[in-house]
């Protein structure tokens, strides 16, 4: 019996964004959509996670930061790319210091469109991830 | 007996002598190393020929009374503090020296000198016993771990001027003196080898001869003088009482009237010895010597002198009033230099604390006087003497082999010195964790204390809660600082080679001993400690020592054995390896890591001092006030609640 | 049934007795603050989660030292119900404790060793309490085990109230929760990202969840203790102190640690230590 559904922890970073969909992503915890029900935590750390949700785009100065973590998270883990900048670099893609989107430094298993992308959106992406999690499970197990 | 005993104390001295005069190393080393063998094995014997019995007097072959000798050696010490007191320009110690001899000359010159009994010179019993072991056993593991330590010592600290055959001369003549000591029943004869342990800790601390250690000598010498004075009018005391100035007879029941006010000068002589409030600066003061004479003064001998006359002293005080502050002036002792470690950093202070701290539970447990509270006392000497011995001489070697005595920098041992963490972990872990270790001892006191009626059993109680967990504190620092661990380099691995093997040898040895006395601490109770405290209150009743079951013994021996093994063990052990999180950019080998705008920052790791919540200093301060309080008020109450 | 039965009962029920309040504490904690909250039975597939994931560990020493706290924790509570010496299990209460700092202190990183030392603290500031609070209870009592206890007349609660008061302070510590949750906290992010259990994944921290679980067990056994006349009183009283417990925890924020240390001193030295003074002078 897999747990990973019913206890999907996050971890959430930021790469370059302008904040709008983290704090949609915040929004997520609130009473309003309260992703808690589903077992979902906020974890600050990559150790207890097993989602990264990134926002932003990377840029020169992150790399190795988005790397850091996603080395740093135990098996099996998935990345959920929140927002258009997290899936492709979005509105600041041709900026000098812009590299893209997360895809470039680390595997993304889910990309969630939006600008900001809604918390509905960011749940279904949330839920998608899961069900890659499972899958991730299964293979190793 | 007695021949063994004469030997146990003629024998140190004479081998004193000869290494006095002998100046090459190839030569002194081994007749260190067979003189300790010498020793350890006549101390075994000693043990074995007495067999556990109710306690044996005797006295000198041939029945001769030392009267006559033991005046001319107190001259002659005298003579010597007179002089090397005035050569350093202090006036205190030879003034004390002199009122002390004036005090012995007065009354052998007056004729109320009583005479000794012949027969009665020595008393030894299980509680000789148990010291005997600890002088001759782990009194001369140090005399051996000397050999490697001051080879190291003197190659790192070139600007000290070697005088190793007057600092294992000085070692040996300490132990003749410790071993006098115990065995005497005869008061005017157990003072002489009182101030032989005087003197001897006076020239050992201030061994390297810097302005410094000049200083901490002399206030030790001066402080052990005053209890020593003490010790003197004791006995000036009790010369026309009849009671021949016979330990033994002096301690066999509670005391009123002068025989009260002499306890009460001889409790105060015990403490000035044991380092208690107000007088622990010594002590502290002996931790700038040689790490081996921190080993034997704080673990194995010198201090162990002042609790030893504490437990003798404890039938006598029990129920008094002298005892209930003698008592209180070891809890307040243990609560404030417990508070004063916590805010340590040096780590051979730290350890100094806790000696200090664990005599003044022994202290404590002496004044109430009860059989328990006996048992918990000696339980504390065997315990304490191994695991802070261990300890003393395993920093020692980390000093030598890391040059820091910062705790700070104590971190990553387990990477760095994997061996020596084995035998720290089982020092520390024999400190505080062991079963009939200090947990025992304070369970068990705590279990006694409820028992003391009134205000005063549930200060005692409160006292020791305090305290306790603050020792859980300060050792909780020093394990994770060993504890910790990262990756090395071939460098900082070749370093425990040149460990030597004198060293491993004795700091092995007392690992052992830490385990298997661990191990055996029923026998020990119920053969050796348990029969000691029910005869030295033979008015007491029945008691049924503390009943300790089975599971917790396992539990126990679990906990002991846990950490030191753990260290063995974790080297080989295969694991999924991860970075530790560092908010994504991690310090690289040289703890040195990116900072903002690309500066670089290195990290270090301190641990909490309790800066703004425990002043260090006040509590010492606090604490020598206290409880010099509380002694003026314990002699008060001695001498004029007749 | 013999003593030794009711401490094998603990190692096994205590875990599941700690997951169920835990899960009771969040929901009751989400409807606090307004939300749903997870299942009852969610600290349970955590920790199932956890034992499933990998476990990355910064070295050697940190797995052996968590299992030693689980052992030591079930233990003290194994040995607290089949009648060893309360004042001994004091003690290795605390020795329990002080594998968890040692665990995390063996990690060498700003925040798991910033927890540990902070755990340090924790201990220092607490346990003083605990021993006080033993031996207030066997000297009211007279008897130095649980049944003893549980089967004397002398009504411990009321002899003991400022030994009670301190008790809700502490076991404000012990169940880490705000203000007082300095080392490390079941909220996601306090200014040490997780404090002592930073560096610890998969089932170790797995393990420091099941300690937490014996943990929250004992305190409630020491709350029946101090109910001796009634268990199931006992059990009410621990209920409405955890919900109290629930309360504080939503509605203060993280004290500094010389507040923490400051305030439990204070409160062990006055209410409990008070207490135990007034105990043996009224008992002559």
């Amino acid at each position: 019996m897999s747990f990973f559904s019913k206890s999907p922890w996050i971890l959430h970073y930021d790469g370059s964004s302008c904040n709008g969909c983290d704090i949609e992503v915040l929004a997520c915890l609130t009473p309003l959509y309260d992703v808690e029900r589903f077992g979902v935590l906020n974890t600050g750390n990559p150790k207890h996670a097993d989602i990264l949700l990134v926002t932003g785009s990377v840029n020169e100065r992150n790399i190795e930061i988005v790397e850091n973590l996603y080395r740093q998270m135990p098996d099996p883990k998935v990345v959920v790319a929140v927002g258009a900048c997290a899936c492709s670099g979005g509105i600041f893609a041709r900026a000098y210091n812009i590299q893209g989107g997360i895809d470039k430094v680390i595997p993304v298993d889910v990309y969630v469109p939006g600008c900001a992308a809604r918390p509905e959106s960011i749940i279904d992406g949330v839920v998608q991830g899961i069900a890659a999690l499972e899958a991730k499970r299964k293979k190793t197990a | 007996m007695t021949s063994l005993i004469a030997f146990l104390i003629g024998f140190p001295i004479l081998v004193g002598a000869v290494l006095l005069l002998v100046t090459r190393a190839s030569l002194r080393n081994p007749i260190v190393l067979v003189s300790s063998v010498a020793v350890a094995a006549a101390s075994v014997a000693t043990v074995v020929t007495f067999g556990n019995g109710d306690g044996v007097f005797f006295g000198l072959p041939g029945g001769i009374v030392p009267g006559q000798a033991l005046i001319a050696v107190e001259i002659a010490m005298t003579a010597f503090i007179v002089v090397i007191g005035l050569m350093n320009r202090r006036i205190a110690a030879p003034i004390m020296a002199v009122a002390q001899l004036a005090i012995a000359l007065f009354l052998e010159v007056t004729g109320r000198m009583p005479d000794a009994d012949p027969q009665r010179l020595f008393w030894f019993d299980r509680l000789s016993m148990v010291m005997v072991l600890v002088i001759g056993l782990i009194g001369t593991l140090i005399c051996v771990n000397a050999i490697g330590y001051m080879h190291d010592y003197h190659r790192s600290n070139p600007m000290i001027k070697g005088r190793r055959n007057v600092f294992f001369s000085l070692l040996f003549i300490f132990l003749a003196g410790m071993f006098g000591l115990v065995t005497c029943n005869y008061l005017p004869m157990m003072l002489v080898f009182w101030e032989i342990t005087t003197l001897c800790s006076f020239l050992l601390i201030g061994y390297t001869r810097t302005p410094e250690t000049i200083g901490y000598a002399f206030k030790a010498l001066n402080m052990n003088l005053l209890g020593g004075l003490g010790f003197g009018l004791a006995i000036a005391l009790l010369a026309d009482q009849h009671l021949g100035l016979d330990l033994a007879r002096l301690t066999a029941s509670p005391a009123s009237g002068t025989l009260l006010a002499a306890v009460a000068l001889l409790a105060f002589a015990g403490i000035t010895k044991s380092a208690q409030m107000p007088f622990s600066s010594w002590l502290i003061g002996a931790m700038y010597a040689p790490s081996p004479t921190s080993a034997l003064l704080h673990s194995s001998t010198m201090v162990k002198a002042g609790v030893f006359l504490l437990l003798r002293l404890s039938p006598a005080m029990s129920g008094s009033t002298v005892g209930y502050l003698v008592t209180f002036v070891g809890l307040g002792t243990f609560l404030f230099v417990s508070l004063v470690a916590v805010t340590e950093q040096n780590t051979k202070k730290v350890l100094a604390y806790s000696t200090i701290g664990s005599l003044g539970l022994i202290g404590a447990c002496a004044g109430i006087g009860t059989p328990e509270l006996a048992w918990v006392g000696v339980m504390i000497i065997i315990f304490h003497a191994l695991a802070k011995g261990l300890l003393f001489l395993v920093v020692g070697t980390i000093e030598n082999r890391l040059y820091t005595k910062d705790i700070e920098n104590f971190d990553t041992l387990l990477s760095r010195l994997p061996k020596v963490s084995v035998l720290a972990l089982t020092g520390i872990a024999g400190m505080f964790i062991a079963p009939f270790g200090i947990v025992v001892a304070k369970w068990a006191a705590i279990r006694a204390f409820l028992q003391v009626p009134g205000g005063q059993g549930a200060a005692m109680i409160v006292i020791m809660a305090f305290g306790s967990s603050l020792t859980i504190f300060y050792w909780g620092k020093l394990l994770i600082k060993v504890l910790s661990m990262r990756s090395v380099g071939e460098y900082e691995r070749s370093i425990e080679r040149r460990v030597s093997r004198y060293e491993w040898l004795t700091e092995g040895a007392l690992a052992f001993g830490v385990i298997a006395v661990t191990a055996c601490i029923g026998i020990i109770s119920d053969r050796v400690v348990g029969p000691y405290a029910l005869s030295a209150f033979p008015t007491a009743g029945s008691h049924t020592f503390l009943n300790i079951e089975p599971a917790m013994l396992v539990v126990m021996l679990v906990a002991v054995l846990f950490l030191p093994l753990l260290a063995v063990w974790a080297s080989t052990r295969k694991y999924d390896a991860s970075d530790f999180y560092s908010s994504g950019r991690n310090a690289n080998a040289s703890h040195v890591m990116g900072a903002a705008l690309g500066g670089s920052k290195s990290v270090t790791l301190r641990n909490y001092y309790l800066d703004g919540v425990v002043n260090g200093a006040l509590m010492f301060r606090v604490g020598t006030l206290a409880c010099g309080g509380i002694l003026v008020a314990m002699i008060a109450v001695g001498m004029v609640v007749r | 049934m013999s003593p030794a039965v009711y401490g094998v009962l603990f190692v096994f029920l205590a875990p599941v007795f700690g997951g169920l309040l835990a899960g009771v504490d969040r929901r009751v904690s989400a409807r606090m603050q307004g939300r749903i909250g997870p299942p009852l039975l969610q600290p349970f597939y955590d920790f199932g989660k956890l034992i499933q994931k990998q476990a990355r560990q910064v070295n050697p020493v940190v797995e052996p030292l968590l299992l030693g706290h689980v052992f030591f924790m079930a233990v003290t509570g194994a040995l607290l119900l089949s009648g060893t010496d309360l004042i001994f299990i004091a003690f290795v209460f605390a020795l329990a404790a002080l594998f968890l700092v040692l665990a995390a202190g063996s990690v060498n990183s700003p925040y798991s060793f910033a927890g540990a030392e902070r755990e340090l603290i924790v201990l220092l500031a607490s346990e003083p309490f605990f021993i006080l609070m033993m031996a207030g209870i066997c000297k009211v009592t007279g008897a130095s085990t649980y049944a003893g206890v549980l089967a004397s007349p002398q009504l411990v609660a009321v002899q003991l109230p400022g030994v009670l008061l301190a008790f809700l302070l502490v076991a404000t510590i012990k169940l880490r929760k705000s203000p007082f949750d300095i080392s490390t906290s079941h909220h996601p992010h306090q200014e040490l990202v997780s404090g002592l259990t930073t560096d610890m994944s998969g089932r170790m921290l797995a393990y420091v969840e099941l300690a937490h679980w014996y943990e929250s067990a004992l305190l409630c056994a020491f709350m029946v203790l101090l109910f001796n006349w009634s268990v199931p009183l006992g059990l009410v009283v621990f209920a409405i102190a955890y919900a109290l417990e629930v309360l504080v925890d939503n509605s203060t924020s993280r004290a500094k640690w010389q507040l923490v240390l400051r305030s439990t001193w204070a409160a062990t030295l006055i209410f409990s230590g008070g207490n135990v003074l007034a105990l043996f002078l009224l008992s002559r």
